[in-house]
């Protein structure tokens, strides 16, 4: 299932660094939010929980950075863009091959 | 098999100084991704399902080079996205050349013949063509009609002018033993040099989740093609990788003798999983919690996986563990017999 869409809700039960996690796993660009309120949108390429201060590192939409930003500094990533990933390419394309197949068979027989 | 004698020479040398070190991990390939755009979306593949500025993006071949030398593995593949629509793909090349390094070029061929003149024919240099099958399952596997066919010219020209040229072919479930021995013998009949193949591995990112290979199956497959191999068959890989896949060898990954390096950094842990990147070669093999992964590790992503890119450097420093593996090593490649 894509998280294309999510707006996570951050508390007892969903914590920031799960987030994190999800966004870094997500082929789709994200919107990083910061307590101050500032935005970044882009793509989410990196983060090191174990650092000693941890971070996030993105590719903003006009492909520049990589842009860190520090986990402490995040209020919430909300998952914007479009996700690449949820595809049915393959799907479409064996359908789409059967439908031409199935219309073929019958001139063929003919 | 069929890798050249020279190309042999500077990997049992190369591995033989590691193990005189006493370097217990090595990096064999390194693979160079200095793009993820490709001219195809296949159903089997995972890398190239970003976001426009992402696919838009190359690596400079200053950046290239860097992680090249840092690395310091005899060979570079670079698969992708497709290499040949990276704009300095013949700068990148000859740079590599220069540098002898064994360099595989991984592309779909759309663009090879009107990109060949670019290139100089080199020991060094190998097109290997990604080829999955015969025309029809080649078609089916990269989703479009007439890629075979654009493949396969392409190849001859490549051939007619000197260069080195490989297929890879990637295997998934449903595959026909039969239908890829014949694609074997077809391949044969064009001259390539040699083949390669290795099973899927079950990318999360793949738009088709339903054909890869679970373990045992892969064995049965593997066992089915390969067993009673055709005396003309020729393959540019590791005998005991192939011994690995028909099941007569229970190999552990060695993620590290494949190190992947693209625009995010040196991707952790291997070239399929992506658990995060490092800024440096150095921090990649010094940092990476390296026992949370392969098949003794418990991780389910690992169970399944028996790809070329963890399993290829295991086989080939087995064949310099001992006497044993180094005689059935040449037992096979002179014999033939799998």
């Amino acid at each position: 299932m894509s998280l294309q869409g999510w707006v996570p809700e951050i508390g007892p039960y969903l914590t920031l660094a799960e987030v994190i996690e999800h966004a870094f796993d997500y082929r789709g660009n994200v919107t990083v939010v910061r307590h101050d309120g500032d935005q970044v949108v882009g793509y989410l390429s990196n983060r090191d929980a174990a650092a000693r201060e941890p971070f996030v590192q993105v590719i903003d939409e006009q492909g520049e950075g990589p842009i860190r930003i520090a986990y402490a500094d995040i209020a919430n990533i909300l998952f914007t863009g479009k996700d690449p990933a949820e595809g049915n390419s393959w799907k479409a394309w064996i359908e789409r091959k059967e439908r031409e197949k199935a219309q073929a068979a019958p001139s063929n027989s003919a | 098999m069929s890798v050249p004698l020279s190309q042999m020479w500077t990997v049992a040398t190369y591995v033989i100084r590691q193990k005189l070190a006493g370097r217990k991990r090595y990096p064999l390939v390194l693979m160079l991704e200095p793009l993820f755009r490709c001219n195809l979306a296949c159903a089997g593949c995972g890398k190239i399902q970003y976001p426009a500025q992402i696919l838009r993006k190359n690596l400079s071949v200053e950046k290239c080079l860097e992680a090249v030398d840092e690395c310091g593995a005899p060979m570079v593949s670079i698969p992708g996205g497709e290499p040949l629509m990276y704009p300095e793909i013949d700068r990148l090349v000859d740079e590599l050349v220069k540098r002898k390094k064994y360099v595989y070029l991984c592309t779909n061929a759309i663009l090879l013949q009107e990109k060949l003149d670019l290139f100089r024919p080199s020991k060094y240099l190998t097109f290997s063509v990604h080829m999955d099958g015969l025309r029809e399952e080649h078609d089916e596997a990269v989703c479009r009609d007439g890629v075979y066919d654009q493949a396969v010219p392409a190849i001859r020209e490549a051939l007619r002018r000197g260069f080195r040229v490989t297929t890879n072919t990637t295997l998934f479930d449903g595959a026909s033993p039969l239908r890829v021995r014949e694609f074997f013998d077809e391949m044969m009949r064009l001259g390539v040099e040699g083949m390669m193949m290795s099973p899927g591995y079950s990318y999360s990112k793949a738009p088709d989740q339903e054909h890869f290979l679970r373990r045992s199956r892969t064995n049965q497959l593997f066992s089915a093609i390969l067993s009673n191999p055709r005396r003309g068959w020729r393959f540019n890989q590791s005998p005991l990788f192939l011994r690995f896949l028909m099941g007569k060898h229970d190999y552990e990954c060695t993620p590290w003798g494949n190190p992947t390096y693209n625009m995010f950094g040196w991707q952790r842990p291997c070239y399929l999983l992506q658990d995060g990147y490092a800024e440096t070669f150095k921090e990649l093999m010094e940092t990476t919690p390296w026992e949370n992964y392969g098949r003794k590790s418990g991780n389910e992503k690992c169970q399944d996986c028996m790809v070329h890119c963890g399993f290829e450097a295991t086989a080939v420093d087995h064949t310099f563990s001992s006497a044993r593996a180094f005689i059935e090593t040449a037992a096979v490649t002179f014999t033939g017999k799998l």
